[in-house]
């Protein structure tokens, strides 16, 4: 690399513009908004918007409920990728970037899009209530819609290709020898795949299961169409408090716990990381 | 093949049937001739195709996130671009921070960041909606266009770089003569990842929207809150040919995945 005497100068130069532009419209609007939910329009600084939101039953369920459905939704993706990346990662190369572009394909398509599939499947006469109703399990359709198994199938098919993809990538990197040496030095299978592959995969899962907590725990639109108003997650709690409610301050709050217990959730699973390196 | 055994086959159908088959569906209802979206749709009809384009709404905001999928993406593209050069050819004290800063959009929660953005945006009075759309859009582009274009450069020997300083050229010539046409691949990457994330948001244009400005997805969204009938599930299968063309094409070209 070629030193200059006015390197200091190029580098600003080359970061400035960019830099200036995500500090004055990203970094100050989230400024803004954590003075917003401690100095209310009306007075001087107070903790009354959190005390009120850890205070309030209905704020807990809902904080509850996003993060223990964010859970489940973590654990269902990490039980179906982990066997599937794992036949993905051993397939022939041509093969398997065909297979991997399929897997990023929903990803690439809008939210709506992908959510409304559950509405067609799930809904009053969808195909789940038609399929009871014919064979006569059931006299009246049942509601899926607005529960909490609705809101999980949604985010699992939104947020399986963010496990998968880190998985093949993790376990592409395993050669063959190692796992054959297990096998020849007697390990079966499922030894082999607990003790080898998992241990030489932890990078990707805990990428994978990184990516779909966050990504559950703060999505929008599948809590919105399958849960409704009835069975708010902290997404939202957030909309209504600030479109309906016109409740800035306590909007405020629900945003900056969200941030915060994504934050929490990234710093955790890095340190465990690290530890692990 | 060693090591892969029949079950581990069937969690790979049982994956790809999770992942398309609501794709199945939606394309199976949108021909479907019963207007209230009953399983298993009933005759054929192209008539919710024609609600599409019928329907200003869904016209007017598929233009509108066209333009600021574009715009911000190139925006992003070309402020971000320095940004990843400085990160991978100099070493500097601050270039963790830089590196942080420039990543933090993916870390907050989109709908968090419209929030914020629309507080602040009326805070400093009055802002045309487009410009606040894409102001946000392109502040969430940021991690990525840094991102895949520093992994570009990474991958591209500097000492090229250096050979055709040391041969003559300043830098700035250098970057646009043989650093530029080396990325290519790098760049159209970022476009696609760029474009698609923009195209497809949600939780930042939701607030940020406004009254006759407003993007295709959220449209969509609004459009179901009123009306439950499959001229969404023609939509939706149009966005799909739409996304699978564009993707499969980049996948072929750059090998789009492993920058996902």
């Amino acid at each position: 690399m070629i030193r200059r005497p006015n390197q200091t100068r190029t580098i600003i130069l080359l970061v400035c513009p960019a830099l200036i532009f995500v500090l004055v419209f990203f970094v100050l609007p989230l400024i803004f908004l954590l003075s917003q939910s401690v100095l209310p329009e009306d007075g001087g600084f107070t903790l009354s918007g959190y005390l009120e939101f850890f205070q309030s039953r209905v704020s807990w369920i809902v904080y509850l409920r996003t993060l223990k459905l964010g859970l489940i939704v973590t654990g269902i993706c990490v039980v179906m990728a982990y066997p599937a990346a794992f036949v993905l990662a051993r397939m022939p190369p041509r093969r398997r970037s065909f297979l991997v572009s399929l897997v990023i394909l929903p990803l690439m398509t809008n939210a709506v899009a992908r959510t409304f599939a559950w509405l067609i499947i799930l809904g009053r006469r969808g195909m789940i209530n038609q399929t009871l109703l014919s064979l006569e399990l059931v006299e009246n359709p049942v509601r899926f819609i607005f529960t909490e198994t609705a809101i999980v199938l949604g985010l699992t098919q939104l947020f399986l290709p963010l496990m998968v993809l880190p998985l093949v990538s993790a376990m592409e990197n395993i050669p063959d020898d190692v796992l054959e040496a297990a096998r020849s030095l007697g390990a079966n299978r499922l030894t082999t795949f607990l003790r080898i592959v998992v241990p030489l995969s932890s990078d990707g899962l805990v990428l994978g299961a990184t990516l779909v907590f966050t990504g559950s725990v703060t999505a929008f639109v599948t809590p919105a169409i399958l849960g409704g108003s009835r069975l708010l997650l902290m997404s939202t709690l957030l909309r209504q408090k600030a479109v309906i409610l016109f409740d800035q301050q306590a909007a405020a709050v629900v945003a900056v716990v969200m941030i915060l217990t994504t934050l929490a959730v990234n710093l955790l699973l890095r340190v465990g990381r690290v530890q692990q390196g | 093949m060693p090591m892969v055994s029949r079950w581990m086959y069937i969690s790979l159908v049982i994956l790809y049937s999770f992942l398309l088959g609501p794709f199945i569906i939606i394309f199976m209802a949108s021909f479907g001739a019963n207007a209230t979206m009953a399983f298993p749709p009933q005759g054929f009809t192209l008539d919710w195709f024609a609600n599409v384009f019928e329907t200003s709404q869904f016209i007017d905001s598929f233009w509108i996130s066209l333009h600021l999928a574009l715009l911000s993406t190139i925006v992003s593209l070309v402020m971000g671009m320095p940004v990843a050069y400085a990160l991978t050819r100099f070493q500097f004290a601050a270039s963790g921070l830089v590196e942080t800063i420039f990543s933090a959009p993916i870390l907050v929660p989109g709908l968090v960041i419209g929030f914020a953005m629309l507080n602040f945006f009326v805070l400093l009075g009055d802002m045309r909606v487009m410009t606040g759309l894409f102001i946000g859009h392109t502040a969430i582009l940021f991690p990525y266009s840094v991102r895949v274009i520093s992994a570009s450069l990474r991958n591209l020997d500097p000492y090229v770089e250096d050979a055709a300083v040391s041969l003559g050229a300043n830098r700035l010539r250098g970057f646009l003569l043989v650093v530029l046409p080396n990325m290519q691949a790098g760049i159209a990457a970022a476009f696609v990842l760029g474009f698609i994330t923009s195209f497809n948001n949600v939780p930042v244009s939701l607030f940020l929207s406004g009254p006759g400005v407003t993007t295709l997805p959220v449209s969509m969204l609004s459009y179901l809150e009123y009306y439950f009938d499959p001229t969404i599930a023609a939509l939706s299968t149009l966005l799909v040919i739409f996304t699978v063309v564009l993707v499969q094409t980049a996948e072929r070209v750059l090998g789009l995945s492993q920058f996902v």
